[in-house]
């Protein structure tokens, strides 16, 4: 018996295991030793085996201490994630019980409409914003608010820093992230038996009743999980900003997290320095794995995952 | 499969409304992207003076090039094709794993089950930029030293690296939806002598279909979309490099950038329509039939 | 056990005596050649290495070919491409079953993603075995070992070298080894509208000459920019942005100072040269006669409108601009935008050097020499690689010579408005005959090579733009480079910073300064690599 379970189990879970052993843990083993080499270039003959000890934490610390840059690049971060993660968990769910009180023809096109900046190439969806908020009056949005009298003179909207600049980034990424509390409280709508909300309708509760007494309780996992995830997603996200910033839509300092720093260090320069970019990612991991914790025992995410309790032994 | 027949009709529009002008935005940029697509100026600003109707952007396109004089000509065709290899390629995988891992995770007890379920929520906090310098370092040491299975091995590890990211995420959700599953479809399965495996592929696969849907939207959607990874491991060009590679803000004639973008996003939303449709039949309908 | 030992050590010894014979014995009863040597006649050195190749039994040889830039350059691959054409007509012609194959023509936009995207993937042997890009790069490429050192190779073809411009080739170096041949190079002129000029009494008359001794410098630039401003002109000067290649460093240079020592190898952040820089602009923006957020404009919507359509005196732009300006749609003042045409180029605008900073100063220009870099990897994808390196690599080489071609250069020139790299293609530029032959693609072209420059060649080959090339040619020996230094990108990017602040008025110039020598502090690897120098002058005027 135990023999089967075991064979069942290892069926079931090696695929799993094994990719997240080869596509984790052993590039996260990896990034913590270049972290301690020159590493830079992707020149692996050369650095792999250079070890410097604790210089790219030095360096890193140094320019944490004597670079504005860097000061501002950990506020943008807080204040990015702080406020897209409302705006996605908050809007996510609006959006799917807007949609689930309204027909059948309109939920979808409306869905479909929201999936559109997550199925987007992220190029094309970078491009759509480039001309939504350009600062002169070729922008779309200024252009409709000068013609509406609104405003006399175009407004550089992401070069007024710091919130002009923040709100274009949380504003893209928002959308993006919206989506997917979206489509995640809409699949546990769905699964909420129908009897219950059509029972509460014949007594005569609004929409707003039913969501608050029948639909919302019944999607407490569902609302922890798209916080929590999305909550580490934003702290790592950084393909949707990279192109707002190297297209100078976005002021370049209050438009870089602490992701997009790591990525344009390993990636974006001309000299690419990976052992830096590794330190840097090695912080942003501790945060995600601390902030992850945190997160988990706030919301006491153990208890909810119960045992199986129907399994046979 | 709503509660059409006694839902009120007024408080509905009021919401339709209300969402519609919160999408606004949204239906604004995408919509002047695909006019602009169809102009030889890009329409930015509402005035229709910009727009000159042409389909020059997309003959250009289908012709695999991004300017309108001089560029390089491209296999439009094949690099549309990558895209597909590689989306389908990370959906397949991300589902098959998923599928399998949100089964056991759901419905079979075992010592450390809550512990890997937490391990993989804590994944995701692993950013994926500070995966990628180890991913590639991975990448490199395991890279066949023959040139002509280089390129077949960059397809095949583009894909593996990129479903990777998917799994924590495509892992919990598929066991969110074996959890919605009664058990007493399981019980009469085993109590019939079958094995869980033979349970999982014959009885639980098929209640489980909107759920493998869902996932393997979400994988083929990732895989379709990637930048990152494709850029940094394939050896030939998707639709992503390949309009990434002709975005130069000096250079290029954005219009026909714009049509190379709608292109790109044709057999997404296409792919989600019909999709969709079966996504949204709904976990009750499967049950009961 | 010590008996095992002896066995195993007997049977390894065996099986490399029998190994090595068979191998040997197979040398030379088929008498293969695994290297060539170069002795500077092209002919006989392709069919050297043809022949080698051949009893190598490879019939084949692949390359790909990397180049980036706007559309109107890609000669930087298809040079490439007619090279291969060429050498295969060398080999058909004698005899030798070999061909070369261009597997890929790789073409971006931008040239720092092409850099980049080189950077990442030529450790794992899949970048381009041809590598066109900004000298710029090349310090970095030839220090981590990707590219080829070709000095040796080079001894052999002093002819060639030495027809190329000599300060070129000494950007297609690093620490004394050559890694390249230059491919193009250009000059950022001083456009200045003549109709706008004429309206405000401007004479353009002897312009270029004034600039050139020193005597028009940018006091005077702003002087005429305000006239023009005054008279309704929405401004007096347009110029580039982005931070890849700042052109506005020709201040630091036009104000007599210098980014590079060469004696300590560091770059150097000359202060009073910035600081006066930092002023000009600032300046410029006080008076209302340079948009503040121009670092944010929109290239085809506003900058190169702004300039085509006479709202500013003055440009600071490329030579490129010429034949961009004939190929893109960006003069819209009739209604429909349209390209211009070459008459209207010519008939409105004047171009000099870059004027001098103050008098006694001497005027500049910036060039960006891009560079043929060849994979150190170079022929990786084909058979036999491991015995063969050196033919390949030689081959290679070879072929970057052949695109180095008088005409390959010439064609280039031509159609993207930059500046030939040696004398033999600048005589080619002045020569009607040959111009004419261009027009009709009456040359000796690969097919596809000739499809795909049809149209550039059709809208952009015309006497006006060769006379064009011809004139600012002279702008070559004032040319300035940036320094080809690892750490330069870095320090280019905070001068961006630093200008775009100023610009918009969140910085005083003086401030704008401090905030770049902080930025460089900030970076201790920075930091050792920059000299700070000079203090920001106390009573200085501009203008």
């Amino acid at each position: 018996m135990k023999g089967e379970k075991l064979r069942n189990l290892s069926f079931f879970l090696s695929p799993m295991i094994i990719m997240v052993g080869l596509f984790y843990l052993i590039p996260l083993i990896f990034t913590i030793y270049i972290s301690f080499t020159k590493m830079r270039n992707w020149n692996i003959e050369r650095y792999l085996t250079e070890v410097v000890g604790l210089y790219n934490y030095q360096r890193l610390f140094h320019m944490f201490q004597h670079d504005p840059l860097m000061r501002t690049v950990l506020l943008t971060t807080v204040v990015f994630v702080g406020i897209t993660l409302i705006i996605n968990v908050f809007g996510g769910l609006l959006l799917a019980l807007g949609t689930f009180f309204v027909n059948e023809s309109s939920a979808s096109t409306i869905r479909l409409l929201w999936l559109l900046p997550r199925m987007s190439p992220i190029a094309v969806y970078s491009l759509v914003w480039y001309y939504f908020f350009h600062g002169s009056d070729i922008g779309t949005l200024n252009s409709i608010l000068m013609k509406l009298g609104v405003l006399s003179q175009p407004i550089p909207w992401g070069q007024i820093v710091p919130w002009g600049a923040w709100s274009v980034i949380i504003f893209v990424n928002g959308l993006v992230g919206v989506s997917f509390g979206m489509i995640v409280f809409t699949s546990a709508l769905n699964q909420i038996p129908k009897e219950l909300v059509i029972a509460a309708r014949v007594d005569g509760a609004s929409a707003w009743q039913i969501s608050r007494r029948i639909l919302i309780p019944m999607m407490k996992w569902h609302f922890l999980y798209v916080l929590t995830w999305q909550f580490l997603s934003l702290l790592t996200t950084y393909p949707h900003l990279f192109l707002l910033v190297q297209w100078d839509l976005v002021s370049r300092d209050y438009g870089t997290t602490l992701a997009l720093y790591v990525y344009n260090t390993a990636f974006g320069r001309g000299e690419q320095d990976q052992g830096l970019a590794a330190a840097a990612a090695v912080l942003l991991s501790i945060i995600g794995i601390l902030g992850g914790f945190v997160t988990l025992k706030v919301l006491q995410f153990e208890k909810m995952i119960h045992e199986p309790r129907g399994d046979i032994e | 499969m709503k509660d059409v027949e006694t839902r009120p009709k007024k408080g509905e529009w009021i919401i339709v409304l209300t969402i519609l002008f919160a999408s606004l935005p949204l239906i604004l940029g995408f919509a002047l992207l695909i006019i602009s697509s169809f102009s030889r100026d890009m329409v930015t600003d509402l005035s229709l003076d910009s727009f000159r109707p042409t389909i020059e952007n997309w003959i250009n396109v289908f012709q695999g090039r991004l300017a309108i004089t001089g560029g390089i000509r491209q296999n439009i065709l094949k690099i549309t094709l990558n895209t597909l290899v590689v989306a389908l390629g990370v959906s397949g995988i991300v589902t098959l794993i998923s599928t399998l891992a949100g089964y056991s995770l759901s419905r079979m007890k075992f010592r450390g089950r809550k512990l890997m379920m937490l391990l993989l929520l804590m994944l995701h906090a692993f950013p994926g930029v500070a995966l990628i310098v180890g991913v590639y370092l991975l990448y490199r040491l395991t890279f066949p030293q023959e040139p002509s299975f280089v390129r077949l091995y960059s397809f095949f590890y583009v894909i593996l690296a990129r479903a990777a990211l998917e799994i924590p995420m495509s892992v919990w959700l598929m066991k969110g939806f074996f959890d919605t599953i009664p058990w007493e479809f399981e019980w009469s399965g085993i109590i019939d002598g079958a094995s869980r495996i033979r349970v999982w592929r014959q009885i639980m696969l098929p209640l489980i279909k909107p759920g493998i849907l869902a996932v393997a939207l979400f994988g083929f959607l990732a895989g379709w979309q990637d930048l990152i990874y494709v850029r940094t491991f394939l050896i030939d060009q998707t639709l992503a490099t390949f309009i990434e590679a002709n975005i130069e803000a000096e250079y290029s004639h954005m219009p026909l950038i714009a049509a190379a973008g709608t292109l790109y996003l044709l057999p997404t939303i296409m792919f989600f329509l019909t999709a969709q449709q079966l996504l949204l039949q709904g976990y009750s309908g499967g049950i009961k039939g | 056990m010590k008996g095992k030992v002896g066995v195993l050590l007997a049977m390894v010894v065996l099986f490399g005596v029998i190994a090595s014979g068979c191998i040997g014995s197979q040398e030379t009863s088929e008498t293969k050649t695994t290297s060539a040597e170069l002795t500077g006649d092209f002919v006989k050195d392709v069919l050297a290495i043809g022949k080698a190749l051949e009893s190598n039994g490879v019939n084949e040889v692949k390359f790909s070919a990397w180049g980036s830039g706007d559309p109107n350059s890609v000669m930087r691959v298809y040079g490439i491409v007619e090279a291969a054409r060429r050498i295969n007509k060398v080999w058909e012609e004698n005899g030798v079953n070999v061909k070369i194959t261009i597997t890929d023509t790789h073409y971006v936009a931008s040239f720092q993603d092409a850099y980049q995207e080189y950077l990442s993937k030529q450790p794992l042997g899949q970048a381009g075995d041809f590598f066109v890009n900004s000298y710029a790069f090349l310090p970095t490429l030839a220090d981590e070992g990707y590219i080829l050192d070709i000095t040796e190779y080079a001894n052999a073809y002093k002819n060639v070298i030495d027809d190329f411009y000599s300060s070129l080739i000494e950007a297609s170096k690093f620490k004394g080894k050559l890694y390249g041949l230059p491919q193009d190079t250009e000059a950022r002129p001083l456009y200045i509208r003549k109709d706008v000029a004429a309206k405000i009494g401007f004479n353009l008359e002897g312009i270029e000459e004034k600039v050139k001794n020193g005597e028009f410098t940018w006091g005077d630039v702003s002087y005429w920019a305000k006239k023009a401003k005054e008279s309704g002109v929405e401004w007096g000067l347009i110029h580039r942005k982005g931070s890849a290649h700042p052109d506005l460093i020709q201040f630091i240079f036009a104000f007599g100072g210098k980014l590079y020592d060469e004696d300590s190898g560091k770059l150097v952040v000359d202060v009073p040269a910035i600081y006066k820089w930092l002023y000009v602009e600032w300046k410029f923006v006080q008076d209302g006669l340079l948009p503040k957020d121009i670092m944010s404009w929109d290239w085809a919507k506003q900058i190169h409108p702004a300039i085509v359509e006479g709202r500013t005196l003055f440009d600071i732009g490329g030579t490129w601009y010429w034949t961009e300006w004939q190929t893109k749609e960006y003069y819209g003042k009739e209604g429909t935008p349209r390209p211009l045409k070459p008459e209207e180029v010519q008939a409105w605008f004047a171009y000099t050097l870059f004027p001098a900073g103050e008098k006694g100063l001497k005027p500049v220009t910036l060039s960006q020499p891009f560079i043929w870099m060849i994979n150190s990897k170079a022929g990786q994808q084909n058979p036999k690689y491991d015995e063969l390196e050196d033919l390949y690599h030689k081959l290679a080489f070879l072929m970057v010579i052949k695109a180095s071609d008088p005409d390959i250069n010439a064609i280039h020139s031509v159609i993207s408005a930059h500046l030939p790299v040696r004398k033999e293609a600048a005589k080619l530029i002045s020569d009607e005959k040959w111009l004419n032959d261009l027009k009709n693609l009456n040359l000796d072209l690969d097919p596809q090579v000739k499809t795909n420059i049809k149209d550039i060649v059709a809208t952009t080959v015309h006497p006006i733009n060769a006379k064009f090339l011809a004139d600012v040619s002279y702008m070559l020996e004032y040319t300035k480079l940036a320094p080809a230094h690892p750490k330069y990108p870095a320090l280019a990017d905070i001068f961006k910073e630093a200008v775009d602040k100023v610009l918009r008025g969140e910085m005083t110039p003086e401030e704008g300064v401090n905030y770049i020598i902080q930025k460089v502090n900030a970076d201790p690897e920075l930091a050792q690599n920059v000299e700070i120098v000079g203090e920001i002058p106390k009573d200085w005027k501009f203008p």
